[in-house]
């Protein structure tokens, strides 16, 4: 029997997709049989992200509509024979989904797979209320800004509220360590105390991610990225492994700034 | 030879500093501005209190005290913040003037005989919804007597924690003091 989770947000933009693609591919790397749902409809990108774009027959809505089975839906990833998704519909809305049509495929799923990944749309209406449907996980994707923490908060408030869900974590993406170093941004520490959730992940900032979804390709496979390191590690917490998280600091203090100052003396000096 | 421990004396001395500017920074970095507001904001959200309702809860807070203390009412702060695990309401009030004893105890005469009235009315009518009302004035006067035992020497009202309702009612002392310096500058 798998275990299904959401990812999901509140605010939009703040990294669901990204995370639902990487979670998923890692999981798959790591041998688990992963499936990976798509329930933003009318507003699909999971596909994009995994570069499963040209590849899609039928969608969710197909299969609540009758028009093909379940099976057939399950679009396997181009890598990972592990690894499925069960794409969106482009051209319908949240509305032609109910939350009992996507708790029964969540259920058919999770019988034959280790995991079932749901990719929550943005808000709170509708297309969040049938994500979490079939979840008995969940994971708050924020970023440190105010705007995308309070919206977690918000869904903190709804999940907590639903009963069908046991555990949730947060995840903090697009960490600047430079920013938090400067006291521009709100520190991880900040987050966790302010929306007192424990944490499944900190995922730096890296430009790797634009380059990768650019490529179709989740950053975990780039085994060189830090995001794509931080992505692996979420993938091994939720499998239960204990793991450090990255250590995102740059050096402080008065030795760093001791050998920064002797740096610069003596690269003026060798120009002079 | 001398630019060349001109230049070190200078370089030296920048080092020293940095190292202040950015321990200043640390002491008001827009971080903490970030993590004070949203806190604040979480307050509000997580209560399921309306601004109508804050609002209404605000004028009757000033009608209760306002027997006790003159107070600058335009100004008056009501506000939730977050102290450690437990949230707070946090109630900053600027005092124009403290009322003597006797016109405090010549209002609470002039409500008591007001409040018998009520009740003997009550009785004759027998009025259930009137007498749930005046059930719910007295247990605010409770309140309202709490806050107004401690005066401080600015002439603002400071008035420790009082347990009476779910949430706690305070008074920052030095938030009203700063009120009170800004009132005397207009």
């Amino acid at each position: 029997m798998g275990r299904v989770i959401v990812i999901t947000s509140g605010k939009g933009g703040v990294g669901k997709t990204t995370t639902s693609a990487n979670i998923g591919t890692a999981l798959a790397k790591a041998g688990q049989k992963v499936i990976l749902i798509d329930t933003d409809i009318g507003l699909r990108n999971l596909d994009l992200l995994l570069g499963l774009e040209n590849r899609i027959v039928y969608t969710i809505i197909d299969v609540v509509e009758g028009r093909c089975k379940l099976k057939q839906a399950l679009v396997k990833d181009k890598k990972n024979p592990n690894l499925c998704l069960l794409a969106a519909a482009q051209t319908r809305d949240k509305s032609a989904l109910s939350q009992e049509q996507l708790k029964s495929i969540c259920d058919e799923l999770k019988e034959d797979n280790d995991f079932v990944i749901v990719d929550c749309p943005a808000g709170i209406e509708q297309g969040f209320q049938n994500a979490i449907a079939g979840a008995t996980e969940a994971i708050i994707v924020t970023t440190p800004e105010m705007s995308a923490v309070r919206d977690a908060d918000r869904i903190i408030g709804l999940l907590e509220a639903k009963e069908e869900i046991e555990s949730y974590k947060l995840l903090l993406n697009r960490v600047r360590p430079n920013l938090v170093q400067s006291n521009d941004m709100m520190s991880v520490d900040d987050v966790v105390d302010i929306l007192s959730c424990s944490l499944i992940g900190i995922i730096p900032e890296d430009i790797g991610v634009i380059t990768s979804t650019n490529k179709g390709e989740p950053i975990v496979n780039d085994e060189q990225s830090l995001a794509g390191q931080a992505y692996q590690n979420v993938a091994k917490r939720i499998m239960g492994e204990e793991i450090d998280f990255l250590n995102l600091d740059e050096p402080k203090g008065v030795v760093a700034k001791i050998k920064k100052f002797f740096a610069g003396l003596f690269g003026k000096e060798q120009k002079a | 030879m001398k630019e060349i421990f001109t230049d070190l004396y200078k370089k030296v001395v920048g080092f020293f500093q940095i190292q202040e500017k950015e321990n200043e920074k640390d002491v008001e970095g827009n971080r903490q501005v970030a993590c004070n507001r949203l806190k604040l904001v979480l307050m509000q959200d997580r209560t399921n209190l309306t601004p109508f309702l804050l609002e209404r809860m605000r004028g009757e807070m000033i009608e209760l005290l306002s027997k006790y203390v003159e107070m600058d009412t335009e100004a008056l702060e009501l506000n939730f913040e977050q102290e450690g695990d437990s949230m707070a309401l946090m109630l900053s009030i600027p005092v124009l003037r403290a009322k003597d004893e006797e016109e405090i105890q010549e209002l609470i005469k002039l409500e008591e005989e007001a409040k018998t009235k009520v009740i003997e009315e009550e009785a004759s009518q027998e009025d259930e919804e009137e007498i749930f009302e005046a059930s719910e004035e007295e247990s605010d006067e409770d309140i309202d007597e709490d806050i107004s035992e401690e005066v401080c020497s600015c002439g603002c009202e400071n008035a420790d924690e009082s347990s009476n309702s779910p949430d706690e009612i305070e008074e920052i002392q030095d938030g009203s003091a700063k009120n009170c310096n800004e009132k005397t500058k207009k």
